[in-house]
């Protein structure tokens, strides 16, 4: 339960910033009736380059938080990979 | 062997041999101090035992279990490092919740020193508050061993003896390994 808490903390600075950028590459660059799925690819592809600008590039102590309940930083970026993925394959479904 | 024991630990970087055999053991009960100078791979040596840096080789075991990675040292090893790794933008309280049982919460809400920074982010504590909060977050978890990193760094008097009572109470079910430059 602590360990699903600590990623929640970890992706959820994630969120918003990839979801507006994602937002904003979707209105300037794909056709309209294509939005969603648009929105979909580029969240996939934009959260774990965030998560490198966030975390690697910005905070790398705060990875030590994370070590301490046993999670290694390839834990991490798969978690961000993997719910980056759910929630863009649900915006290319709809 | 019972314990934390640590062997035959080989670390280089490039053509520096900074870690050479280093051998170093702790039991519950015991707070082993590292010291050294500037460099001399303290700090280097605290990361590799933890897991959180990768050695040339080394042997790590807490009790029958051998240390390969972070997630073996899981609920037995913690590091705090020389730097605040506190999240931002997180609540004290949840930060504790997320490091300890329900009952260690209980006691460490208690505290009078943690109390008021409970509903406070991370990001809207000082320097030496966030320290104090890391230290006390690591006494109270779940680990047997925990190895801390030049632990009275940024810490007032005040709060330096505080920690020290901390260590020595939580020393009763924990083994600890500290660095400083305070000798």
């Amino acid at each position: 339960m602590n360990i699903l808490a600590a990623l929640w903390v970890f992706y959820k600075k994630l969120i918003f910033p990839s979801f507006a950028i994602s937002v904003l590459l979707a209105l300037f660059f794909i056709d309209s009736s294509k939005f969603l799925s648009g929105v979909g690819i580029a969240y996939v592809f934009l959260t774990p380059s965030l998560h490198f600008l966030f975390y690697d590039l910005s905070r790398p102590k705060e990875y030590y938080f994370y070590h301490n309940l046993g999670l290694s930083k390839t834990t991490l970026y798969l978690n961000s990979i993997l719910i980056s993925l759910i929630i863009g394959i649900i915006l290319l479904l709809i | 062997m019972s314990g934390l024991y640590v062997d035959s630990v080989n670390k280089e970087f490039g053509l520096n041999q900074i870690l050479t055999d280093v051998f170093i053991s702790c039991k519950i009960g015991e707070v082993i101090g590292l010291l050294g100078r500037n460099g001399a791979g303290k700090s280097t040596l605290l990361q590799i035992i933890f897991g959180a840096l990768k050695a040339g080789h080394k042997y790590v075991k807490v009790n029958d279990k051998l240390i390969h990675t972070l997630f073996d040292s899981r609920d037995l090893i913690r590091y705090l490092p020389q730097d605040s790794f506190l999240p931002i933008h997180v609540s004290v309280k949840t930060i504790i919740a997320i490091y300890c049982t329900s009952i260690q919460a209980a006691q460490l809400h208690e505290l009078a020193f943690i109390k008021p920074f409970l509903f406070k982010k991370s990001n809207e504590l000082s320097g030496g508050e966030k320290r104090l909060i890391e230290i006390f977050i690591l006494l109270y978890g779940k680990a047997k061993f925990v190895l801390l990193d030049e632990p009275f760094n940024g810490l007032a008097p005040l709060h330096i003896e505080l920690v020290k009572e901390g260590i020595k109470a939580a020393a009763v079910n924990k083994g600890f390994i500290i660095t400083d430059h305070d000798y």
